[in-house]
């Protein structure tokens, strides 16, 4: 029994982190319809700008969640002044592989300049755990989930109050009339890809103390992103948190209960069952199939 | 956009300019290759005339890039100490190393292109049974001699390959022979009675801890555990937990390199677990790296088994460390020793034959002969796998002690049981 | 330009195509070079893949990001069996000569193919792409996990080669030539055919496709598995090669995303674009992965630089060159050979009678009682809102019949119901004695069901005659093999568009026809499948008056022939004059059925429809 509650309490904490880098894969996607694989590369890119401030400068690398996520707001911003913003409203595949190409080009380059080997932000309590009766939670990963939650509590009233936010919400749900109302779909859109590559940011700091990495680890990432936006709902924020927790514990029981190898398969089984049986996921919208005009 | 279309279709032009360049570089005795080259040093001694070169593919990148940049340098230091000393049968020896990038379709290539490319003389394998199982194939097919420093798998040996050798002690699932003897030698009061095997899905790792795991139960231990991770797994947390559960005696791990060794000790101590006895295979061999990354203290009493040890008394291995330590400031980790020895190995061969033209020749010798090395002495049986037994070593103190067989130990105690892990 | 110079530019591009196949062909003759041997060897695989993509991705327009899988497949299928079944047990033993396995494995990658694409079919866009990446990381995980099988992570080691060390890999080479040629052929005869245009169509516009009766499920299961099996085959050819295979390297979503690049740069769509791109692609590749470092200063050129290489590469193609070389090329010579014609802009229309089709003179003689459409409290719902409340509809046979109604009173959804396109919540729908709510859209079409649609949807990329050629009667398999455009068919195409008055278009792509214009192909298209119920949606809406006279008249021979019409306008006089009886809808619910006089009456259709203040005049020179 209690190796029941460990294992789902295991998944649960694996899941908030993994709510909060599945937040902005799906905000992109609900705005822009891009799906943006190269998400895992900049996960990955932000958990080496992390590393490498806490190697230089013993800076505490949740804490460095908050310098690295304004520069990848930044990156996001420029990325997609540079190369998205010219492919929207082209097919969904055009998407997909530019992205693939960014996510390479950034892999080349993390390669360069922290080569290829194996990293792992270190401070002194990555390997200590919190104990509650027979139940260990390791401490990197409470204090990392607890970030996370804050972050998106942060993003979450960004879009309820903010002006950027309800003007999200409209282009997600209908661009002319976004633009009728005096919303500048292609401002929101710049916008929202940097929020989405930004709350890669913070969750990639988060990742460096939990996981290591290397630059060819983003194809893991976007595997498991891809299912969760897919589990949850490609657009809905509140289904990516969903998503999230459930695809961390079924990765975790998986690993128990049945073998460790195939819990790399989860991802990829859930995404093939969603998208055949009930392509809107748990809580995505059903599209209106609008045929003629 | 129409200047990019007039690029792109310039692109068969340029590749075609490319081509006769490389044509042209091809009869170049430079000896121009790719990746990293190691070219021949100015050695003084009475070296003359046209060089020996030997390829090899390495992974310098990718996931077996930190054993590979080790054998890289094992083969460097054994070029240097040839070249100084007069030369390979008195002519200068150049190496030329491709960067395999631990990907097989890559070894491929870069092995055809050592040969008909390149067209070296002499061959020497890459880092890893994953990479040297397709590689020695292509050997095999050009009948050139394969030494490989890296690579015990027993998949490399049933395929019934002549000019393959292996210059290790042992395969994989015999490497840890000497702990299962000890643990099932152990007085009734001492033995561990149940044991949890955890292994990378990985041609080496897998094996070991199966070896392990037959000889254990043969001996009366019972198995709580027994799975297997994919290698790039990196997060241990619910492995570690659920081996925790079963609180075993002992826990032997076929791990693949160093990093999951690392994580998965990391992970047992975060669950607050530690086993009575401890195998690893090859992680704890990565001297300082290992001992940074869990922390000294957590060292105490791992075992694992090694094919080479900087104070083991064998032949050439004083030279071998000198010239090392001031190459590379530090010791040499086990895979540059592999890598040197594998050289001396095909250094032996070509020696005793007098020429480099007869592979056929050099090849039948391996297989009658033995050679010195500093691992010791190594011979092969007709499909190229070694004959002999790893040391079991273990650290103590801080320290990598040799402490089985006894001729070699360089302690003479055991630490046993392992303490608990500190922190945690 | 010179004589001496126009045959070479002519034909430029068969002649560039021509040399490298030569250059191919003799190459081991004039070198030994095993490199370089190699490079070539690699360059056919790549082409033969790319080729395979084209079929499912550039012909059909599903783009498949996981196309490797076929590789797996293929490779594995082979390995095992030259090895566990037929030979020893062991690696390397007397294994059987694994060239016997490449046709199996071709088969078994059809049968995959035919297996998943279906299930993987239904859906689309996004939705597809993520689903073929998917398939080719479970194929993988299933092959590394079921070790009993497949020996998992450790591989499988086939035997060398057992021929003569001097032929090298000859074998290979010239295996894999062949493969490539029996490949290219074969997408060049897909695109020739019937087969081939369809899948043509169901690129452009997959429901538009369907609605003319493109058997889609079926189109697309084919397209899947002939974009297969040459890959499968391959994936035989390639592990005997390598002599080593693990699931890792033959599930690798990496060469996936190479093999789209390689078509992407020789031009989607296109034959031999995907081998040109290919030949580009692979050898630079492997060239600077060889031989960059002893150029580039410092050799710094490793696999991080290989990757922004490729990365970028695969960036600026798609930005700057979504087309594709061949296409664009194809492109600038065209604007040049064209430039300064005179199109058709502004020719009058000349119009010729429609010939009386047999079998609408046959069927009007047999026709059983009763209304041709009947449509019983159908309904349909979009989220909270009720586009269809309950309508209830019959169309009598040999009528016009109009549909009015508001905006937003839910006639286009109607017409959605009725041809397919949507699937009704509730209700039936019966079509000349039968029902017909439950049965796909192209069978629908086969029952004589023909619609146009409010935006004009033709095939952009076809030509007109192509487009009015594409829409079939009834699916049959060997029709698939049929010649895309010729025969019979294409005689009554062309007289389709001599009836609307296109025929001088017949050869113009589609895409390039103003809106009235296409408005008449898509008229000729529908008569293609001698409907008895024709559905115009707004045919009069944005078209000048002389063109709307035009169609009026087109409408009235048509129906003396025996075609019944249901029209959805707005246009009231042409209404009103052309259509008996009127049925008029308003927020989803049918609000009055009568003649022109009982509705222009009817208080509540002026209360919901035209208001208190509108009065009617019967505009001269319309009616």
């Amino acid at each position: 029994m209690t190796q029941l509650i460990q294992t789902i309490v295991l998944g649960l904490l694996l899941g908030g982190v993994y709510a909060l880098l599945a937040s902005g894969l799906t905000l992109i996607f609900g705005v822009m319809d891009v799906i943006n694989v190269a998400q895992g590369a900049l996960i990955i890119l932000a958990a080496f700008m992390t590393w490498a401030m806490w190697s230089e400068t013993g800076l505490d690398p949740l804490l460095g969640v908050l310098v690295v996520t304004p520069a990848m707001f930044l990156i996001g911003f420029g990325i997609y002044m540079a190369t998205v913003r010219w492919i929207q409203g082209k097919p969904p595949s055009t998407s997909v592989i530019l992205t693939f190409g960014l996510a390479l080009v950034i892999e080349g380059v993390m390669g360069m300049v922290w080569t290829a080997t194996l990293h792992r932000s270190t401070p002194s309590y990555f390997d200590e755990s919190f104990r509650i009766g027979d139940i260990y939670l390791r401490k990197g990963q409470v204090y990392g989930c607890a970030i996370a939650v804050g972050v998106l509590a942060i993003l979450y009233v960004i879009l309820r109050v903010t002006w950027l936010g309800r003007a999200i919400r409209a282009v997600s749900a209908n661009m002319s009339s976004a633009r009728l109302v005096g919303v500048n779909p292609s401002t929101v859109a710049a916008l929202t890809f940097a929020v989405g590559v930004a709350t890669a940011g913070a969750g990639g700091s988060i990742a460096s103390v939990l996981y290591p990495f290397l630059p060819a680890s983003h194809y893991q990432w976007i595997s498991r992103l891809l299912g969760i936006i897919v589990l949850g709902g490609m657009g809905s924020l509140p289904g990516a948190i969903v998503g999230a927790l459930l695809l961390g514990v079924a990765e975790t029981m998986t690993q128990i209960y049945i073998s460790p190898q195939w819990a790399t398969m989860v991802p990829w089984a859930v995404i093939l069952i969603v998208l055949l049986v009930r392509p809107q996921g748990l809580m995505g919208q059903k599209l209106r199939e609008d045929v003629a005009l | 956009m129409r200047r990019i279309v007039w690029l792109l279709a310039l692109l068969p032009v340029l590749l075609a300019l490319v081509l006769a360049a490389g044509c042209g570089g091809d009869d170049d005795d430079e000896g121009d290759g790719g990746g990293a080259d190691t070219t021949a040093t100015d050695g003084g001694g009475e070296a003359s005339g046209d060089p020996i070169r030997i390829g090899a593919s390495l992974p310098l990148t990718g996931d077996f890039a930190e054993p590979g940049e080790a054998a890289r340098r094992g083969y460097e230091v054994w070029m240097e100490m040839v070249n100084d000393s007069g030369g390979l049968l008195g002519r200068p020896v150049e190496m030329v190393i491709k960067d395999d990038q631990s990907d097989q379709n890559l070894v491929v290539t870069d092995y055809n292109a050592l040969i008909d490319q390149d067209q070296v003389d002499l061959l020497l394998g890459t880092f890893s049974s994953l990479l040297n199982i397709p590689a020695s194939a292509v050997a095999e097919r050009a009948q050139m001699v394969y030494v490989e420093p890296a690579g015990g798998s027993p998949d490399m040996f049933n395929r019934g390959f002549e000019y393959l050798f292996f210059a290790q002690q042992a395969t994989a699932p015999h490497q840890a022979d000497l702990f299962s003897e000890w643990v099932g030698g152990l007085p009734e009061g001492e033995k561990p009675a149940t044991a949890a095997y955890i292994a990378a899905d990985d041609p080496f790792g897998a094996p070991v801890a199966e070896g392990i795991q037959e000889q254990l139960e043969a001996a009366g231990v019972e198995t709580v555990y027994s799975e297997i991770y994919p290698p790039e797994t990196v997060n241990f947390d619910a492995i570690a937990s659920d081996i925790a559960a079963q609180k075993p005696d002992v826990i032997a791990q076929g791990s693949a390199g160093l990093q999951d060794g690392v994580n998965l000790i990391t992970a047992l101590s975060a669950a607050g677990y530690s086993p009575k006895q401890m195998f690893q295979a090859s992680t704890p061999s990565f001297a300082d790296q290992y001992s940074d990354a869990i922390g000294v203290e957590n060292t105490e009493g791992i075992f694992y088994a090694v094919s080479y040890h900087v104070d083991a008394p064998t032949p050439g291995n004083p030279e071998f460390l000198e010239a090392y330590r001031a190459k590379f400031n530090e010791d040499p980790p086990e895979d540059a020793a592999d890598g040197y020895a594998a050289a001396q190995v095909l250094q032996a061969a070509v020696e005793a034959v007098g020429s480099i033209d007869d592979q056929a020749a050099l090849k039948d010798w391996l297989h009658e002969n033995s050679v010195e090395t500093i691992l010791g002495e190594l011979s092969w049986d007709e499909t190229g796998a070694p004959e002999q037994a790893f040391l079991l070593a273990q650290w103590q103190n801080g320290d990598e002690e040799i402490v089985l067989p006894e001729e070699a130990a360089t302690s003479d105690t055991i630490v046993n049981p392992k303490p608990p892990w500190s922190g945690g | 330009m010179t004589a001496a110079l126009r045959f070479p530019m002519r034909h430029a591009g068969a002649l560039a195509v021509g040399a490298l196949l030569v250059t191919i062909l003799i190459f081991p003759a004039i070198s030994d070079n095993r490199y370089y041997q190699t490079i070539i060897i690699l360059s056919l695989l790549l082409a033969i893949m790319a080729s395979g993509w084209n079929i499912i991705s550039g012909f059909a327009g599903y783009v498949s990001l996981g196309q490797t899988v076929f590789l797996g497949i293929g490779a594995y299928t082979t390995a095992i069996l030259s090895l566990r079944v037929f030979g020893a047990d062991t690696f390397g033993g007397d294994a059987a000569n694994p060239f016997y396995f490449v046709p199996i494995s071709a088969v078994v990658a059809g049968l995959f193919a035919g297996a998943i694409g279906p299930i993987i079919m239904r859906t689309r866009g996004h939705s597809f792409v993520i689903l073929t990446i998917a398939f080719l990381f479970v194929m993988q995980l299933i092959v590394l996990n079921w070790t009993e099988l497949t020996y998992g992570n450790r591989g499988i080691s086939l035997p060398l080669p057992t021929w003569p060390r001097e032929w090298g890999n000859l074998p290979f080479y010239y295996i894999f030539f062949g493969l490539l040629l029996i490949s290219v052929a074969m997408s060049w005869w897909i695109r020739r055919t019937k087969f081939g245009m369809g899948l043509i169509a169901i690129r452009e516009d997959e429901d538009k496709a369907a609605a003319v009766g493109v058997n889609t499920p079926v189109y697309k299961m084919l397209a899947y598995v002939a974009s297969a099996i040459w890959i499968g085959a391959a994936g035989g050819v390639y592990a005997y090669y390598l002599s080593f295979i693990d699931p890792r390297n033959m599930f690798d979503i990496v060469y996936s995303v190479f093999v789209v690049l390689a078509v992407l740069l020789g031009g989607r769509g296109t034959i031999w674009g995907p081998v040109i791109g290919a030949f580009i692609l692979e050898p630079v590749n492997q060239i600077t992965n060889n031989n960059f470092n002893d150029w580039v200063p410092g050799g710094i050129w490793d696999a991080n630089v290989r990757l922004i290489f490729f990365g970028t590469v695969l960036v600026l193609v798609v930005l700057c060159l979504p087309r594709g070389i061949i296409p664009s090329i194809g492109d600038i010579v065209k604007r040049r050979r064209e430039g300064g014609k005179a199109t058709e802009v502004g020719a009058r229309f000349e119009r010729k009678p429609m010939r009386v089709v047999e079998r609408a003179a046959e069927e009007a003689a047999e026709a059983p009682a009763g209304p041709i459409l009947e449509v019983r409290s159908a309904e349909k719902r979009f989220g909270g809102v009720k586009a269809v409340d309950g309508v209830n509809l019959s169309v009598e046979r040999g009528t016009i019949t109009a549909l009015i109604g508001p905006n937003g009173s839910g006639k286009t959804t109607l017409f959605n119901l009725i041809d397919g396109t949507m699937p009704l919540d509730r209700g039936e729908i019966w079509f000349d004695g039968e029902r017909i709510d439950r049965i796909a859209p192209y069978r629908r079409a086969y029952r004589g069901i023909g619609r146009t649609f409010q935006i004009t949807r033709l095939f952009r990329r076809m030509t007109v005659l192509e487009n009015v050629v594409a829409p079939l009667r009834s699916f049959s398999w060997l029709r698939l093999g049929a010649d895309a455009v010729s025969g019979p068919e294409a005689e009554r195409a062309y007289e389709l568009l001599e009836f609307v008055g296109m025929h001088r278009f017949a050869e113009r792509e589609a895409g390039e026809l103003s809106f009235g214009q296409g408005k008449l192909v898509e008229l000729a298209q529908i008569l293609m499948l001698d409907p008895k119920l024709i559905m115009l949606d707004e045919p009069a809406g944005g078209i000048n008056p002389t063109l709307i006279a035009h169609m009026e008249e087109m409408v009235r021979e048509l129906n003396r022939q025996g075609t019944s019409f249901l029209i959805v306008e707005h246009n009231m006089p042409l209404v009103l004059g052309l259509c008996d009886p009127v049925c008029v809808l308003a927020r989803g619910r049918t609000i009055c059925e009568g003649s022109p006089a009982q509705v222009q009456a009817d208080p509540a259709v002026l209360d919901a429809y035209l208001g208190e203040d509108f009065a009617l005049e019967e505009k001269a020179g319309v009616t």
